[in-house]
């Protein structure tokens, strides 16, 4: 599997790329870091341009590298790495290659790359699938921009981790949302994993608008209790009515991390309408993954 | 695929707003005082604005859609926009690019450090002072980016030698950074080789107005407020940005050390100086008879057949999207004023703000100076006064006056850290904040529009 780690500067992202690089490693998953950083005004990218070639002869280089170079500590510190010497950090082994900055390590779980890319971050995201694709992004939850909720969700074309208010030291319960779509199965084997791996007790939660639950949430919920316990893993299931957002949210609280399957709708209806994936991950205070 | 395609015009919603704008305006009722090819010359500005300040396109499409819509539009023939497209000033901006790549890769910068802390010492305000005033002075005559791309290195590794935590010397590193891109900015009033702005009022004053400005009578006009600005700009950046150290002893030290390794000169290096200086005499003696951008183009031949460049380097660090924005912005400026577009939009200019100022030529300035400040800030100086120039050219009173008002106040770009080049260039090393340039940059526009109405009042009556 191949995992995309997106961070954002050193401040906050340290907990995305600890539990990023966790879940890579229960995943057995090569992994790719990459920062995006701000674009300059088109109309002045070839002064700036000169002056970072200019800089670049005093060993002062792409404030972006700088981040890569922070990724880069923080996986010689979570022994990413078993040959530190061998993964030492030169800026000038970046390579600029398809419109990105790259660098790649060798490490005993593949090789790591560290990319630095220039521009809107939902933008360079897709590029950098498009170019590799990959099973899973790992991001950061961005405080107050929810538009950018709405487009990661909507316009990634793979699985994606929102890393919000994520505490590390919390204990974190997975609590897997279930009903009668097709990435329910998906959720719950991505969620089979991580609990497998990291240990972290497993729910299951289907909400129904009313009172009567019908056989397709039934049904996945039985599904999901199955599925689980062939993998050894148990499982406690609850059963609300009403609005499922609303209930997701509460249940959720800050200590689980949320899994689910991504939307099927429409993607006209999800661009202006929403998702219920896009307005739990906007009004959710937990970790969010949304299985595609 | 549907995704895709949703994507496509969430990225491109822009170029779509500018598309129904036009489309809007093309098929109201235009004005009856203006003509039709006016008025579609004013429905190009329009969507160009959008189209730069959102840039939802590369730079290059946004010159090409300049260019057909002119033809499409009716407003002029094919050839006529192309002769419109390629003249003096285009070839200044083009051949001040390329001079820029080729006097950054010579590496003169460290002997420039070196020089600058002989004179500043290791006192953090002397060497702000120092850093504006060698900035300004030398994009006077090279352009604030050639500069700016220069000054950088120092800068930064002024900066980095000082703390090894940037986060205790914000204000420090604001200070030096600020005193490079402000320097450089102001500097690039001083001559017409300053900026491709002066270029192009210059090239418009010739080619509307029959007036022929030289290369020391500009600098007569305007290196004066250049040097009234130096103080002020030195004392706005230590004013608002207090720096944390008040000496900079073993960051000297340890820059000293670092750009004495790079030993004494080299024959290409004073080569190098010696073609730039060469240049730069032609600029003085020859730009009226064959103009700034023929110079500039000669300077450029002589860096590549001496050696000094490589194509290859000024083929990569050209941006060439600029040179065709420019060029088309320069036909569509043209065709503003061939239209009567320029003179439309003067007269009613004229006629709003007369409301509010009765006086005629305080009202012209008025216009001249926030018009171009306020679009400079927007846009960019240079893009500015390609569009705005023409207009001013038909306020009416002293041309002269109003066209060098235009050029300096387009230089007003202070504000935001999109305006200028070295505005910009400063932004991207990440040590600043866009809030910086607030804050500091109120107090700059306000002092340079002090020291321009002053100049208009005082000095310019004197030159004749």
């Amino acid at each position: 599997m191949k995992f995309l780690i997106a961070v954002g500067s050193k401040e906050y992202s340290k907990n995305t790329l600890h539990l990023g690089v966790q879940i890579a490693k229960a995943f057995d998953a090569h992994i790719s870091i990459v920062y995006v950083g701000p674009k300059e005004r088109k109309l002045f990218e070839g002064e700036v341009d000169l002056v970072r070639d200019n800089l670049e002869k005093w060993d002062i280089f792409h404030p972006g590298i700088d981040v890569l170079k922070w990724a880069h500590g923080e996986l010689l510190k979570l022994g990413y790495f078993e040959n530190a010497k061998k993964n030492d950090f030169n800026p000038r082994h970046i390579l600029e290659e398809n419109g990105r900055f790259r660098m790649v390590l060798p490490s005993s779980n593949g090789d790591a790359e560290l990319i630095l890319r220039e521009g809107e971050i939902v933008q360079e995201l897709r590029k950098e699938l498009s170019n590799t694709p990959r099973d899973l992004v790992i991001i950061g939850g961005s405080q107050g921009k929810r538009r950018m909720a709405h487009d990661i969700i909507q316009f990634l074309p793979t699985s994606v981790f929102v890393v919000k208010n994520m505490n590390l030291k919390r204990h974190y319960k997975l609590l897997v949302l279930t009903d009668d779509s097709e990435g329910t199965k998906k959720a719950l084997l991505f969620a089979a994993l991580i609990a497998e791996n990291q240990k972290y007790p497993i729910r299951t939660l289907t909400v129904s608008k009313t009172k009567r639950f019908g056989s397709g949430y039934m049904g996945a919920a039985e599904y999901a209790k199955a599925y689980l316990k062939k993998k050894n893993l148990t499982v406690e299931q609850f059963f609300l009515s009403g609005d499922p957002v609303t209930h997701f949210v509460q249940f959720a609280s800050d200590n689980h991390i949320i899994v689910m399957g991504a939307s099927t709708a429409n993607p006209f209806k999800k661009f202006f309408m929403g998702s219920k994936p896009i307005s739990t991950l906007k009004k959710s205070r937990s970790p969010i993954l949304v299985v595609r | 695929m549907l995704t895709n395609l949703l994507f496509f015009i969430r990225e491109k919603r822009w170029f779509f707003v500018a598309v129904i704008v036009a489309i809007l305006m093309y098929f109201l009722p235009h004005p009856k005082d203006l003509s039709t090819e006016g008025y579609h010359a004013i429905i190009i500005i329009v969507i160009t604005i959008i189209l730069i300040i959102k840039e939802p396109l590369p730079l290059p499409a946004i010159a090409i859609l300049m260019i057909f819509l002119q033809v499409l539009f009716g407003i002029a023939s094919a050839n006529e926009v192309a002769s419109a497209f390629m003249n003096d000033a285009v070839f200044f901006i083009m051949g001040s690019l390329m001079l820029a790549v080729a006097i950054v890769s010579q590496g003169l910068d460290k002997r420039l450090a070196l020089g600058i802390i002989k004179i500043t010492g290791n006192q953090t305000w002397k060497i702000v002072a120092g850093f504006t005033a060698i900035s300004a002075l030398l994009s006077s005559f090279i352009g604030g980016h050639t500069v700016t791309a220069m000054m950088m290195p120092v800068s930064l590794t002024l900066i980095r030698y000082a703390s090894k935590n940037q986060k205790k010397i914000i204000n420090l590193t604001a200070a030096l950074l600020f005193s490079v891109a402000y320097g450089a900015t102001i500097g690039s009033i001083g001559t017409p080789s300053g900026g491709g702005r002066n270029a192009i009022v210059l090239n418009y004053l010739t080619k509307f107005s029959q007036i022929e400005i030289s290369y020391l009578k500009w600098m007569a006009y305007a290196y004066p407020m250049l040097l009234l600005e130096i103080p002020f700009t030195i004392a706005i950046i230590l004013f608002t940005f207090r720096p944390e150290k008040t000496n900079l002893d073993s960051a000297v030290r340890r820059l000293s050390i670092d750009v004495k390794h790079s030993g004494s000169m080299k024959p290409k290096e004073y080569l190098a100086i010696i073609l730039f200086i060469l240049v730069f005499l032609g600029w003085v003696f020859f730009s009226s008879t064959i103009g700034l951008g023929m110079v500039a183009l000669m300077g450029v031949f002589a860096y590549l057949a001496f050696d000094l460049v490589e194509w290859n380097d000024l083929n990569k660090s050209t941006n060439w999207g600029v040179v065709l924005l420019f060029g088309a912005a320069i036909s569509i400026g043209i065709q503003v004023k061939n239209t009567g577009a320029a003179l439309w939009l003067a007269n009613h200019f004229v006629e709003f703000l007369s409301i509010y100022i009765t006086d005629l030529t305080v009202l012209r300035a008025t216009i001249a100076i926030f018009l171009t400040s306020l679009f400079s800030n927007l846009l960019s100086s240079s893009a500015t006064v390609a569009v705005v120039a023409p207009v001013v050219l038909n306020l009416g009173g002293d041309l002269v006056a109003l066209s060098f008002a235009t050029a300096i106040s387009s230089a007003f770009g202070y504000f935001t850290a999109v305006a200028a080049p070295a505005c910009a260039i400063i932004y991207s090393s990440g040590l600043v904040k866009s809030k910086d340039f607030l804050r500091a940059g109120w107090k700059m526009g306000i002092m340079s529009i002090i020291l321009l109405v002053l100049m208009m009042i005082f000095w310019w009556p004197l030159l004749g």
